[in-house]
């Protein structure tokens, strides 16, 4: 294999294909490395750990066919180092030589027969706005779990709804819901369960903005963005029942300027440690945040805002409070609570399309 | 502990001038010297005070406390309430508390909780440079070595990766892997350790004790 490009094409592929290689090493050493493979000019840069897999195509000098894995991190560490310009790779007799002005680096390859066939989804190709699904993605994927004792949990997802497509993920201690009204992808009554890396991944891809091609498998779910495949496998199982966890009806109703009080609770936040929450203390004369930590200090901040309902004082956690203001769209949102104990409801006011649902912490 | 509650009026003439009016205030005279003039009311901090070490001359209505540095508290007593003495003897310290070493004892009850396969060996397992919290053998025999932390932050993976080090050079045990455990983590010793092939665990200490948690769950 032989090809000429430039450097920061061949860096940005190496990047994108392998933040699907594990750190972790596994039980597949070949998985430590990139797959490189030169048909044409057409160079496919790819890097799995079997559960996600991305593949990187670029356009190149081609000047022979073939394939070669070499190490993932050494390879990218290495063309990202050389001088701005043209790199030369050529892999012979298990050596990739890798030159760029007067440098020139010669790596040890992985031999590429042992690196896995890794087949693509093969459903129907259905097409989404990428900025809008994007969108949808940064609102929900935070709320999926990253404890893998409970793997379902760290999936989000994606349900055929008789208005269009719902996303939705839970750690259990908080839930996002999104829907995508008029955007059909799956089969009605169809579900899939995405995992949530392959999102977060997916998201970055999409920051580009564009269209996202998407296809289902019955073990697989692939998204073509701008010559970038990411597959993963999806995840088996039942994905919690979530309609029943939301409260049918509020008996109180917080609205505030949503910027006011992102800000506000992320300076509250500062005396919320060692896992202490923020109270927030809500009255017809408005919000007051609370956040004490003994032998630490408290702070207090006061907020307008309309309030409907008795006077009540929830406390939540601060990240997940943060994070649910933060996704939320818009310049008002408001707080539905029914005590100080059940989940309460994050939404945008005039928006149905988002909803985060977060359950309190006990204080006494 | 000398304890006088005393109508008084307070001066103190050093780094700057303070008085306080003649009032009903507590004055403590502590067994190494410090004097301090408590109001009713505030936690902690005396409205004046001299660290010791100090001279302290009574006089008939008039106290006279002296640093060494020249600076000086007088103390004008109109009337004493109250004066007891007290032999606190030696105090023990103040004694932070033993959570990371909870956690640990409990983690090594029930290493599950940490991965499904994991056996303990020992708590406190010795290396050169000091003790690993807990040496386990998961379901393959392999060893692991456990760091717990009350913070995991990137000191304790620096830690943790001190031990795996001298542990791999011994044959009996290698290959030895390392897991983090922590009540939480920062993202930066998750990064760390994640590129060190180190696993990470968070676990709840009130739900490994038998309490329950004030983070409620949806379900």
């Amino acid at each position: 294999m032989k090809f000429r490009c430039e450097r920061e094409q061949l860096v940005e592929a190496l990047g994108t294909a392998g933040r699907a290689v594990s750190s972790r090493g596994g039980s597949l050493p070949v998985l430590a490395g990139l797959r490189l493979e030169l048909a044409g000019n057409q160079l496919t840069v790819t890097g799995s750990d079997l559960d996600l897999t991305i593949s990187a195509q670029i356009e190149v000098a081609g000047d022979a066919d073939g394939v070669a894995v070499i190490p993932s991190k050494l390879v990218a560490d290495v063309v990202r180092a050389m001088e701005p310009g043209a790199v030369q790779v050529t892999v012979a007799e298990g050596d990739a030589e890798i030159a760029a002005g007067r440098s020139d680096f010669t790596l040890r390859t992985i031999p590429a027969e042992e690196f896995p066939q890794i087949a693509g989804a093969e459903g129907d190709a259905v097409t989404l706005d990428a900025e809008q699904f994007a969108d949808a993605l940064k609102q929900v994927v935070p709320a999926a779990s990253s404890d893998d004792s409970r793997p379902i949990l760290t999936g989000v997802l994606l349900a055929a709804e008789p208005a269009g497509l719902r996303l939705v993920a839970t750690d259990s201690y908080r839930l996002a819901v999104r829907d995508l009204p008029g955007t059909t992808v799956l089969d009605e009554g169809q579900q899939v369960l995405v995992p949530s890396r392959a999102l977060s991944e997916l998201a970055r891809l999409l920051s580009a903005g564009g269209a996202v091609t998407l296809r289902l498998g019955e073990r697989e779910a692939s998204f073509d963005v701008d010559g970038v495949v990411l597959t993963t496998r999806l995840i088996e199982g039942d994905f919690p029942n979530y309609r029943g966890l939301i409260p049918e009806s509020h008996p109180n109703s917080l609205t505030i300027n949503r910027s006011e009080l992102l800000d506000a609770v992320r300076r509250v936040r500062l005396l919320a440690q060692e896992s202490t929450p923020v109270r927030l203390s809500m009255s017809p004369d408005g919000l007051e945040l609370i956040a004490m930590t003994q032998d630490v200090g408290q702070a207090h901040e006061a907020l307008d805002a309309a309030y409907d309902g008795d006077e009540l004082t929830v406390a939540f956690n601060p990240d997940y409070l943060l994070n649910g203001i933060d996704v939320s769209a818009g310049d008002e949102i408001r707080l539905e609570t029914v005590d100080a104990l059940k989940p309460a409801v994050l939404r945008t006011v005039g928006d149905d399309d988002f909803l985060y649902l977060l359950m309190p912490v006990r204080v006494s | 502990m000398r304890l006088v509650i005393a109508r008084c009026q307070v001066d103190y003439d050093g780094r700057l001038t303070a008085h306080l009016p003649m009032a009903l205030r507590l004055i403590m005279v502590k067994a190494d010297g410090c004097v301090a003039v408590h109001a009713d009311g505030g936690a902690y901090k005396p409205l004046n005070w001299m660290n010791a070490p100090n001279r302290l001359v009574e006089e008939s209505g008039r106290w006279t406390v002296t640093s060494p540095k020249g600076e000086q508290l007088v103390i004008t007593i109109a009337e004493i309430i109250s004066d007891t003495g007290h032999d606190l003897g030696v105090d023990p310290g103040l004694q932070k508390d033993g959570v990371e070493a909870h956690l640990q004892e409990l983690l090594a009850a029930t290493p599950t909780t940490i991965a499904d396969d994991l056996t303990l060996v020992r708590r406190e397992f010795p290396t050169d440079i000091g003790p690993v919290d807990l040496l386990c053998r998961d379901g393959d025999g392999r060893a692991v070595a456990i760091e717990i932390k009350r913070r995991g932050e990137i000191d304790g993976v620096e830690q943790l990766t001190r031990y795996l080090e001298f542990l791999n050079r011994d044959a009996a045990l290698r290959p030895v892997r390392g897991v983090f455990v922590a009540q939480e983590i920062k993202p930066q010793a998750k990064v760390l350790a994640g590129q060190r092939d180190i696993d990470w665990v968070v676990v709840d200490y009130d739900e490994l004790r038998g309490m329950p948690s004030n983070e409620l769950r949806l379900f």
